[in-house]
């Protein structure tokens, strides 16, 4: 016999204080009620035998004092939780992957299959055996454990309640890697999978994963799948017409049945599009919408059976997405004149542009980005950001280093927004000048003969450096001259914050945010606010709902918000057939075994239901006046 | 109208609480039983003369009685000389002496018949109200005391049923209180009254100093003592259990006792022991007993009292 619940040591010191407790108020003198009687001579007549009477009196109250005591040391052995040693040592130590997968939402179970999964793990927990004890652990995109290593279902039982499936992925790998960690070092390990089987490839798991010695058993989930998703959904407005965009979706039939499917798509919540078509067994289907106007912000769309039938997994058969905001940049050019500068800028409609010639005062007003052709005046704080074109050697924002000649793009940033849609490799260049970046600085591009691309940051406000002009190439007359301007100043007045038209979830998203903060919030397509770090200008978020998203920084009248959206576009996690074994390499995961409900027998409780027992026979007995 | 309301008019005024008690003690109800009771007793005991009440008392009444010895000083004219003729001895001739019945009605005052709801003390009043009035209508001298462990209050020698309205009064004002010592009391009693005659005690009997004290007070100064014992059986089994301190409500005297339904069964054995003691003692000193419960009527109990005899002769 060991004791699970508090030490023998401090048993002892309660039982010692509650039986000196005890014992004290017995030793106290009864208060007797008072009662008048007309005549007391009689009563003496009645009472002779008092003496006897007494006696019984004192051996009741020995035998009630005896009482509370038996009372007393069984409530205090039910606190040090007596079990036998063998069920101690032998219990098994589980945890319980409950798969969180949007695949859990399917509804080919009633009501679903994560409410099914719950149920399970409910039987599973109630029948566990004395010394067993349980973890839950919900495996999403990464595991959340849910309650502790414990074996009371009290503690267990709202860790399950809490149990939901969210639109991500679940990853098995990681799902293992941590509850094999959580079981290193204790006896009898277990890990039981509790999910529909979509998972993706697990085969590769059991080498990656250290599981020697782990019992590995799998419960699956659901019955069959029937689903039409929406695997792909983009959407971008075109540069140089920004009221007219271009969306890109991809639908999935995963069903091995063809499937007549509608598709709806709705801007702005207003239907904009809706087609008919049919698709094949396991047939996925990119469809494009170019030249699509009547959406100014966000685009949804849904797919369900052309017959009106809903199909078992709702979470896949929306998608959404948000078009980057339209924004009309103030821009300031100092130039003595630049025909090429002065064409590419005409093609953005959404360009407000002031002309200025150098050494001219400056407007005071507010401008998005400022365009020093060949110049480099100094810029007042109303200014947000510049572009330097062939800067001079006063005034510049870095150092000029060699001359250079002949020389073109042997190397840049294909990632920066700058450069997106550029092709530099043949681009010629007569002369120009090397740039020095400073710490900070980062090289967008650079020729064999040192960096001619240069952005960074001074005093607050962002750059761009050309080394050289560009009437000295042939980049004037290509088309990546208009991109790379109207990319700058794209990328100075944060539209490329809209480029990414919507995320997907169970990734790890960097939100592009419009202000240097050190934090932001983000508001959940259910409302719910969620602080967020913002590292080298990009909120960090890790999403697991498909849905619009609202980013804020700042407070009161300095707060800016930015939407976007998100989406499942996962098509594994729309294939939602549910596999009935979990293959982990070449062995299967046993089948789980959910015990008899309620042979989890704890030897306290018989405990507290024997001192309830006695005090009701103590209550019944006193209160029928049979011992009184 | 009834006939006590005739003397009503004469009624003394009281207070209004006094009043109030009266009317509800002493209410048209138990008038209109009074006077039923009184023609129940002309109609038990016809054909007796009102005033004629023949005592044990030898005197100078007309109706022969008995002889005793002529002792010297003796009255000439009571030798009977016809017995003298044919014996030869001198005996005097004795007559019986007829005068009016003193009745007096006395009523334990103590806190034992007032315990509980009262009902005892209530019942003892409206017993002494009933035969103070049967007594007035027979033209007796009737006098009410309260006695307790002395004699609380008296109300004078009264006589003719117009007064029974100065019984009722006298009586709603007595109270219940104080330690019952009928020893004492009724020495003061029989010092105060020298006039023998029928002295009708209405009382718990609870007295610690023992029930037989009083009686024996009342046989030896030849007062012809009539016993109206009152009773409720609620006090036999009381509603008691468990641990208790009981407390006797005259004395204070305290005893901690455990009750259960055992000791219930003895205390009721108890009482009835002690009932059974007094009943004995007054057979064996031929003292009319009567035991009143207080949840009979008290109109019943006055006829059954009627019918025992003893009370009026």
């Amino acid at each position: 016999m060991a004791f699970a619940g508090l030490p023998l040591a401090q048993l002892l010191m309660i039982a010692g204080a509650a039986t000196a407790v005890t014992v004290a108020l017995y030793i106290l003198k009864l208060r007797r009620r008072a009662v008048s009687v007309p005549f007391a001579r009689i009563w003496d007549a009645a009472f002779k035998d008092r003496q006897a009477t007494e006696l019984f009196s004192k051996l009741r109250r020995l035998l009630s004092l005896l009482f509370q005591l038996v009372l007393l040391a069984l409530l205090v052995f039910a606190l040090g939780d007596p079990k036998s040693k063998t069920s101690i040592l032998d219990g098994r130590h589980i945890v319980v992957l409950v798969d969180g997968s949007a695949s859990m939402k399917a509804i080919d179970v009633k009501p679903s299959r994560v409410e099914v999964a719950k149920a399970q793990v409910r039987k599973l927990v109630r029948g566990l055996g004395s010394s067993d004890r349980a973890l839950i652990v919900e495996m999403g995109s990464l595991p959340s454990p849910l309650s502790t290593m414990s074996s009371d279902v009290t503690e267990l039982d709202p860790a399950i309640d809490a149990l939901s499936a969210s639109d991500t992925r679940a990853d098995l790998e990681r799902g293992l890697s941590f509850a094999a960690d959580s079981l290193r070092g204790l006896p009898k390990p277990e890990i039981d999978v509790v999910s529909d089987g979509v998972l993706g490839d697990v085969t590769e798991i059991v080498k990656r994963v250290d599981l020697r010695g782990v019992s590995v058993r799998y419960l699956p989930i659901g019955k069959s799948g029937t689903n039409l998703a929406i695997s792909e959904f983009s959407v971008r407005r075109y540069p140089l017409d920004k009221s007219r965009s271009e969306v890109m979706l991809e639908v999935a039939n995963t069903n091995d049945k063809p499937a007549q499917v509608e598709l709806t798509l709705l801007g702005d919540g207003v239907v904009i599009d809706v087609s008919r078509f049919a698709l094949g067994p396991n047939e996925k289907l990119p469809r494009y919408y170019q030249d699509l106007a009547g959406a100014s912000r966000t685009l949804e769309a849904k797919i369900r059976f052309a017959d009106g039938r809903a199909d078992d997994l709702p979470a896949d058969d929306h998608a959404y997405a948000l078009m980057p905001e339209r924004h009309r940049a103030r821009v300031l050019v100092i130039s003595k004149g630049n025909t090429y500068l002065e064409a590419a800028l005409l093609l953005d409609e959404y360009l407000d542009v002031t002309t200025v010639l150098p050494g001219n005062t400056i407007p005071s007003e507010h401008f998005d980005v400022a365009i020093m052709d060949g110049v480099a005046d100094t810029l007042p704080d109303s200014v947000a950001a510049a572009l330097y074109l062939n800067p001079p050697e006063v005034g510049a924002p870095l150092k000029l280093g060699a001359v250079l000649s002949d020389f073109g793009f042997d190397t840049w940033d294909k990632k920066t927004p700058i450069l997106r849609f550029l092709a530099l490799g043949d681009v010629q260049v007569s002369t120009g000048r090397a740039l020095l970046p400073a710490t900070g600085d980062r090289v967008l591009g650079a020729s064999d003969q040192g960096p001619i691309l240069v952005s960074g940051t001074r005093a607050g406000h962002a750059f761009v450096a050309l080394g050289f002009d560009p009437r000295n190439s042939d980049l004037v007359l290509r088309v990546a001259w208009p991109l790379f301007v109207l990319n700058s100043i794209n990328a100075f007045v944060e539209e490329d914050t809209g480029y990414v038209s919507s995320f997907r979830t169970g990734d790890v998203w960097r939100i592009p945010v419009p202000s240097s903060v050190a934090s932001a919030t983000v508001v959940d397509p259910a409302g719910v606010h969620h602080t967020v770090p913002v590292k080298e200008g990009r909120a960090v978020y890790l999403g697991e709902q498909a849905g619009f998203y609202k980013l804020v920084t700042g407070s009161g009248t300095d707060a800016t918000s930015t939407d976007f959206a998100a989406n499942l576009a996962d098509l594994a996690e729309s294939r939602i057939t549910p596999a009935p074994e979990l293959a982990l390499g070449t062995q299967k995961a046993a089948p789980v075994s959910i015990g008899v409900p309620g042979s989890k027998r704890e030897t306290w409780v018989y405990l507290l239901a024997a001192v309830i027992a006695l005090s009701v026979i103590e209550w019944v007995t006193y209160h029928r006046r049979v011992t009184v | 109208m009834g006939l006590l309301d005739l003397f009503r008019r004469n009624a003394s005024p009281r207070s209004g609480k006094q009043k109030l008690r009266s009317q509800q003690l002493f209410d048209d109800e138990f008038q209109r039983k009074l006077e039923m009771l009184a023609l129940v007793s002309r109609r038990v005991f016809a054909g007796r003369l009102r005033a004629e009440r023949r005592t044990k008392k030898k005197g100078s009444g007309i109706e022969f009685a008995d002889h005793r010895d002529y002792t010297a000083g003796d009255d000439f004219r009571s030798v009977d000389w016809n017995v003298y003729q044919r014996f030869g001895k001198l005996l005097v001739r004795l007559y019986e002496e007829e005068e009016d019945l003193s009745i007096y009605l006395i009523v334990d005052c103590s806190t034992s018949m007032g315990f509980g709801d009262r009902k005892k003390f209530d019942q003892a009043r409206r017993l002494c109200a009933a035969l103070a009035y049967v007594g007035l209508a027979n033209l007796d001298r009737v006098t009410v005391l309260g006695v307790n462990d002395r004699v609380v209050s008296r109300m004078p020698t009264t006589r003719g049923k117009g007064r029974i309205f100065k019984v009722f009064e006298f009586l709603s004002q007595l109270e219940p209180a104080g330690v019952t010592d009928l020893g004492a009391a009724l020495k003061t009693f029989v010092a105060q009254h020298k006039r023998r005659g029928l002295a009708v005690l209405f009382s718990d009997l609870y007295d610690p100093a023992g029930f037989e004290a009083g009686i024996n007070i009342l046989r030896f100064n030849k007062f012809e003592p009539y016993v109206v014992e009152l009773v409720d059986p609620a006090e036999a089994r009381p509603a008691l259990k468990g641990d208790v301190r009981i407390c006797d409500c005259e004395t204070g005297e305290e005893r901690e006792l455990t009750i259960t339904d055992g000791m219930l069964d003895k205390m009721q054995r108890a009482v009835a022991d002690y009932r059974s003691a007094i009943e004995r003692f007054c057979a064996q000193k031929q003292v009319p007993y009567f035991p009143a419960d207080v949840n009979t009527p008290f109109d019943e109990l006055v006829l059954r009292v009627f019918r025992r005899g003893g009370f009026l002769r």
